[in-house]
């Protein structure tokens, strides 16, 4: 019998849905909001500290973190949602959704490698 | 469909008319709507990351972005989305841990100290960290 990949994607759902609970609303308060007006100096956000942040092992960690269980967690919401509103095929649509997330996942992790160490 | 293929009889629940306009079902959509707004967000940081490879002057443009004031109402409104998925996650924990000897109340606002806690050490560590 095939396995489900149910328990994988449910983990990372709850992964994304706890990792946004905890720090979702600071950061975009820092840079969505706090940066952007000038409420905090624009140094927080520059180049130099953010690019030191992403080549760093840990920064990478968190951006990847952030970024990838973020969207695994939306996309398995709104998959769900639609579901409630009768959108046929859930298995299709849920693998379609996840796998855009998984994408954009590798994206990143090209991204953060190409940026270097 | 041909008269002999087998056709799949999935039971579909219907709902009540009325069920729209339930407090639970509103409460219940608003917190599904968040999700659209935790994507976006992910998708301003992924776009900030790809502008970043590209070297110092990408970077300050993205930068320079953020400040439009419809970046700005944006992210407005993806902030209080986000508040809500921080109040709304530990409101619901407690029913998914079904045989916890704890007070459901008492997850909650451990969740919700947890979550006030990280929020000042993040900013704390943005705002005095860097060293530079």
């Amino acid at each position: 019998m095939k396995r489900s990949n149910e328990p994988i994607i449910w983990l990372l759902f709850g992964a994304g849905g706890m990792l946004s609970a905890l720090v979702g609303p600071v950061l975009v308060l820092i840079t969505g909001l706090l940066v952007p007006l000038g409420l905090l100096s624009k140094d927080v956000m520059s180049y130099q500290r953010v690019l030191a942040f992403a080549q760093n092992p840990l920064g990478k960690l968190a951006l990847l973190a952030v970024i990838s269980l973020f969207l695994f967690h939306g996309v398995h919401r709104f998959v769900t949602t639609l579901n409630d509103y009768g959108v046929r095929g859930g298995h299709t649509t849920m693998a379609v959704f996840v796998g855009i997330a998984a994408l954009l996942s590798l994206v990143t992790a090209g991204l953060l490698l190409g940026i270097g160490f | 469909m041909g008269r002999h293929q087998a056709v799949a009889k999935t039971y579909r629940r219907t709902q009540p008319v009325d069920w729209g306009r339930s407090v639970h079902r509103r409460r219940y959509m608003r917190r599904e709507l968040t999700s659209v707004f935790l994507i976006a967000y992910a998708l301003v940081l992924l776009f900030g990351l790809w502008r970043l490879s590209q070297g110092e002057a990408a970077f300050e443009a993205w930068r320079a972005s953020l400040s439009h004031p419809l970046a700005l109402l944006g992210h407005a409104a993806i902030f209080i989305a986000a508040l809500y998925q921080t109040i709304s996650w530990f409101q619901v924990m407690p029913r998914t841990l079904p045989d916890s000897q704890v007070k459901p109340a008492s997850i909650m606002r451990a969740g919700w100290t947890a979550a006030a806690g990280v929020s000042v050490l993040v900013l704390a560590l943005v705002v005095l960290g860097g060293g530079k």
